[in-house]
């Protein structure tokens, strides 16, 4: 069988780099995955969600290979909202596993800061279906909000309970590096700040934050964390037509057939990054890969016993949009190692990236 | 009371002096104004609630779909979709985008269609805290955004709970 091993990675700081342009950044933590791993690259693959919104870029690979005087590769270009890390890390598996090439790398990077905050909701409107939502002025926070109240009413959880996921991410994220946010918070603060669309809070939506992240994979090169599996799915339901809001259908779906792929099961999971861009995403995130059961995952919040998001999850670390799930990929495989993070009590990892609303997720199995 | 604020002329729909100037001065790289074929060749669902209907198993896509799950591709028209349902659940929404500052907050709202179909749409003339899941709501038809740039006026539905 194949295998595609993260042989070197290179994460920047979330936050508001308003010093750089958005090629140079993605080329700086490029060119940093790629003096880690030591090897060239035969492609690159570049998730971004907002380039052409924000940065009014296009074929933004070749621009990031020209910064490093990179010249004749392929640049592909991955685009799936604030999944497309996900996303481009699948494509990159794919092209690895075809046998085309060697080595591959992954480049995720956005900068929503480069355009004011009013903005930034229309921009991450775009993920919603443009005619049907977007157009009446919903955005993926109303949704969720209508997802959390559904969700908590359904299985007997008060706010607070909900309120309990900000305090921990910001505790995760105040000893990563790499994280937007470096401070605790109390659930008080979470419970006094305003609401952004009720029931949820100002702490329950991730901050958008400029990031960068870079992988370089390889084939058959035993050389740091292997990706055992990558599994995609979409949901083709419009919100509207659902029939359960307390659950993530596409996640549910990529993380079946991730986990059949790889060969584990949710017992085997050590160390876990889920796509909490609001706060009730992570919840259910949770219970779609299977680390708590359905309707459960407040309570093992509640219990402590919930090993997920050591980087602080997009709510403490940001949400980099594109970049956000190449981050989450480095995190896994830097924690099952133990690099930078406290390394993990195990061998199997998982990602989730999710783009829009329930619309697509991407699982990714990582182990050693 | 959201609703008047939102009838002003629409001169004055972007918003305070101070929401106008970070939306005419900084127009950053987003688009600001909708496509007018866009707004146009959606009127019929935008105004009327126009659906596609399965003719071989009778299911119902709102919006509008080409193929039925059922396997069929003969989906026609369906104009017929109820414009009274129920609330299954609401939120106030208070972080919106610029062409909704002027109406902010927004009250968004999930309605199951009397028959069963739902829509997600505005509910206008309402008091959040007098609604509750269950409360009846009947389309309306209303203003959805201005393009102060360039004085396009695009209406759609919108919901309000029905006067006992």
């Amino acid at each position: 069988m194949t295998g595609v091993y993260v042989v070197g990675a290179a994460l920047r700081p979330a936050g508001r780099h308003y010093g750089e342009n958005i090629d140079d950044m993605a080329a700086e933590v490029l060119g940093k995955a790629l003096a880690d791993a030591g090897v060239d690259i035969e492609a690159l693959f570049v998730a971004s969600s907002t380039t052409e919104l924000v940065n009014r870029q296009q074929i933004l690979g070749a621009y990031i290979l020209e910064s490093l005087g990179i010249d004749k590769i392929p640049a592909f270009r991955v685009e799936c909202g604030d999944g497309s890390g996900g996303a481009a890390v699948t494509a990159a598996y794919y092209a690895l596993a075809s046998g085309e090439y060697g080595c591959v790398a992954v480049v995720g990077v956005d900068k929503p800061n480069d355009v004011l905050s009013n903005q930034q909701v229309d921009v991450y409107a775009a993920v919603m279906d443009t005619y049907f939502e977007r157009y009446f002025g919903f955005t993926p926070l109303s949704h969720a909000a209508l997802m959390a109240k559904m969700y908590l009413k359904r299985h007997g959880y008060k706010y607070e309970d909900l309120a309990a996921w900000a305090v921990l991410m910001h505790e995760r994220g105040a000893e990563n590096p790499y994280a937007y946010f470096r401070r605790r918070v109390k659930l008080e603060d979470v419970l006094s700040s305003e609401y952004t669309s009720e029931p949820l809070r100002l702490y329950d939506v991730a901050p958008l934050v400029d990031g960068a992240a870079a992988a370089v994979l390889c084939r058959d090169r035993r050389d740091g964390p292997r990706i055992m599996s990558v599994a995609v799915a979409t949901n083709a339901v419009p919100f509207n037509m659902r029939s359960e809001y307390d659950t993530l259908y596409s996640l549910r779906e990529a993380a079946a057939r991730a986990y059949k792929a790889a060969g584990i099961s949710p017992r085997d999971v050590a160390a876990a990054e889920v796509h909490d861009s609001l706060s009730i995403f992570g919840v259910l995130a949770v219970e779609g890969l299977g680390l708590a059961e359905r309707g459960g995952a407040l309570a093992a919040l509640k219990r402590g016993g919930l090993r997920v998001n050591m980087s602080g999850g997009l709510k403490a670390r940001g949400n980099a949009l594109g970049a956000t799930g190449v981050y989450q990929l480095v995190e896994v495989a830097w924690q099952l190692v133990g690099r930078e993070f406290k390394r993990a009590d195990g061998r199997y990892g998982v990602v989730h990236s999710m783009g829009g609303v329930d619309r697509t997720s991407a699982v990714i199995v990582v182990g050693l | 009371m959201i609703e008047r604020r939102r009838l002003s002329s629409w001169a004055s729909d972007a918003g305070s002096p101070a929401e106008r100037k970070i939306i005419f001065s900084r127009q950053g790289a987003v688009v600001r104004h909708e496509s007018v074929p866009m707004y146009w060749r959606n009127i019929p669902q935008y105004y009327r609630l126009v659906a596609k209907r399965c003719r071989q198993c009778g299911a119902v896509y709102f919006p509008p779909a080409l193929r039925c799950r059922c396997g069929s591709a003969e989906l026609e028209d369906y104009d017929e979709l109820p414009h009274e349902g129920r609330l299954v659940e609401y939120t106030v929404l208070y972080q919106v985008g610029t062409d909704f500052l002027k109406q902010k907050p927004l009250i968004v709202g999930l309605v199951e269609l009397n028959g069963g179909v739902r829509a997600v749409g505005q509910i206008v003339d309402a008091q959040p805290d007098r609604l509750a899941p269950g409360t009846r709501v009947e389309l309306v038809f209303r203003r959805v955004a201005v393009d102060g740039r360039h004085g396009l006026i695009m209406y759609g539905y919108k919901f309000r709970p029905v006067q006992p």
